[in-house]
């Protein structure tokens, strides 16, 4: 549904800065009526990524297909069939919830008998029944933000893109928020690719697409990239100097140790296997160690992995010498 | 498209009319500007050629440009917050014509600024200034070409600004001179001749030409005025090519390089 080929983007440079690559040959393909995540540090170009899906930007080199539309060359095509929910609010927030929700139609052209329907529809799954003449500015956090949802639903979009849009969430109104949408994804068999930073909203969705410096690192279903790391992990926090340990464990037993700032991660490790191994290093070694536990990986730790591995960066390759 | 660009212009004037501070400051700060000044110069101006004319009357019509001007300034001002963090982002990834947005946002700034200075106009009887039938419909025609004009204009820099406050810089040392030249404060014929010049290539002339001629030359023997006819076709040609230059800068996408 959404395929996007060799995708390149650089901004020019000025006297001041040099030009940046934030895409660099990035390839990816969303299947349609797959949740997809994407996450990647900051920096990594998915904003960049964002704003050419939306048809805001055009790459510098690349090809972006939307629903088997040429994304690039008629991007007026493929706006009838995308639906963005953007990270700032793009409702007014002087307006009504039914105002703003009009506006929107006027902007697809859909009327009248039309509108009740698909505005009965967009409105279903929130709780904002009777807040309709309600200004924006009045709701909490967590209703704005299904205005802002429901506005876009409200056009029946085939692909769905949404930019970290729980930013500024309370837990509870970000769960409310994602199951709600992960149910109208279902039932719609939306294509959503949606960027975020909270991988706890990642884990049951149908892939998550890591990003680092313009490049694809991984995309997979998040069970797979779990298994990418083992499914356990040792972890320890060196009392003194964290190198030195890092040293001694590497030569000693011969396995991949991994800095994550002041702790070492002792990744790839079987079901099983975690508990025998924090023993031996503890008895060797308790002297040297301030805590250590064993850790079933989450797709944070995959993401620390995975962007830790390949960031070629000077500071990371200094902590990591090989 | 229209449909759009009205609910677009719609929603701007909504916006206007639940802002009581905004509709008050916009009524009072002209009305002031008016009355001070032109109770203040009223004795000291006497411009040849113009001695039967109160200042207070002189800078009527210049008042009614510059609430044009300031209404449109203000509503075009919103547009750089709300291209990156608002509203406008909706809209730019809908599907609708980039003319539809310019106009939409025009059409409002019109009717707000409208609104204004036709309230405004209420003040002509007690200037002893009199509009035929045929005068106020030349005269709402020239508020309206002037408001896209200006509007045109305000979308057209605002599209490219990065914050508000390069905005105010560019109303200040832009806008603002170009209605000072205009001849809303002194007439043209007193000028020095290097700024006579300028002054007539600037659309804010004509169109200060355009608002002041129906409230002296009756009705439609204006259409029948070169002077009066020239002015109309620069505010027209004004308008229009402020109007698609704003189109062009809306359908632009950032390129890679």
């Amino acid at each position: 549904m959404i395929q996007i080929n060799s995708l390149t983007h650089t901004y020019p440079g000025s006297r001041k800065q040099a030009p940046r690559t934030a895409l660099d040959a990035l390839s990816l393909s969303v299947r349609e009526g797959e949740f997809a995540i994407l996450s990647g540090p900051n920096g990594s170009g998915k904003s960049t990524l964002f704003r050419i899906l939306c048809g805001l930007a055009l790459p510098s080199s690349g090809a972006v297909h939307i629903g088997g539309i040429d994304l690039l060359a008629q991007p007026e095509k493929v706006r009838r069939i995308l639906g963005v929910v953007f990270q700032n609010p793009a409702v007014d927030k002087h307006l009504s919830v039914i105002e703003n929700l009009r506006i929107h139609a006027d902007l697809y052209g859909i009327k009248g008998a039309d509108f009740s329907r698909h505005c009965d529809e967009a409105l279903a799954w929130t709780d904002l029944a009777d807040r309709l003449n309600q200004r924006v500015e009045t709701l909490s956090g967590g209703l704005a933000r299904q205005v802002e949802l429901a506005k876009v639903l409200m056009t029946r979009p085939r692909v769905l893109l949404l930019d970290e849009p729980t930013t500024g969430l309370d837990p509870a109104s970000r769960r409310n928020f994602l199951a709600a949408l992960q149910k109208v994804q279902r039932d719609r068999g939306i294509t959503v690719l949606m960027t975020s930073h909270v991988f706890s909203e990642a884990e049951d969705v149908d892939r998550v697409a890591i990003m680092c410096e313009g490049k694809l690192l991984a995309f997979d279903s998040p069970q797979a990239l779990k298994a990418m790391i083992g499914t356990e992990m040792v972890v320890v926090q060196p009392m003194g100097e964290v190198e030195d340990l890092a040293a001694i464990l590497r030569a000693e037993l011969g396995l991949a140790v991994r800095r994550h700032g002041d702790e070492l991660r002792l990744e790839e490790t079987e079901n099983g296997e975690g508990l025998p191994m924090l023993e031996s290093i503890l008895e060797r070694w308790r002297g040297q160690i301030k805590s250590i536990s064993i850790k079933q990986p989450d797709l944070e730790d995959v993401f620390v992995h995975v962007t830790g591995r390949a960031v070629p960066d000077h500071a990371v390759k200094k902590e990591l010498p090989r | 498209m229209m449909a759009v660009a009205f609910s677009l212009a719609k929603r701007e004037f909504t916006r206007f009319a639940r802002q009581p501070q905004r509709v008050i400051g916009a009524v009072a700060q002209p009305l002031m500007f008016w009355l001070f000044l032109g109770a203040g110069m009223g004795t000291s101006f006497r411009p040849p050629g113009l001695e039967q004319v109160s200042y207070l009357e002189y800078f009527y019509p210049g008042v009614m440009v510059m609430m044009l001007l300031f209404a449109s300034v203000f509503a075009c001002i919103t547009i750089i917050e709300d291209r990156d963090a608002g509203f406008l982002q909706g809209v730019l990834v809908a599907p609708v014509s980039r003319m539809a947005i310019v106009l939409g946002k025009v059409l409002g700034a019109t009717a707000i600024a409208l609104v204004q200075v036709l309230l405004f106009t209420i003040a002509a009887p007690f200037l002893g200034l009199s509009l035929s039938l045929f005068g106020v419909v030349l005269l709402v025609m020239g508020f309206i070409l002037t408001s896209v004009g200006f509007a045109g204009l305000g979308f057209f820099l605002a599209w490219g600004m990065r914050s508000t406050s390069g905005f105010h810089a560019i109303m200040m040392v832009f806008l603002m001179p170009l209605w000072m030249l205009s001849g809303a404060l002194f007439p043209i014929s007193g000028a020095p001749a290097w700024m006579n010049v300028v002054m007539l290539v600037n659309p804010v002339f004509h169109a200060l030409e355009i608002i002041r001629a129906p409230f002296y030359g009756g009705g439609l023997d204006l259409l029948g005025r070169s002077g009066y006819l020239l002015s109309l076709a620069v505010v027209a040609a004004w308008a229009g090519l402020s109007l698609l230059g704003s189109m062009r800068r809306v359908s632009r996408r950032e390129v890679g390089v």
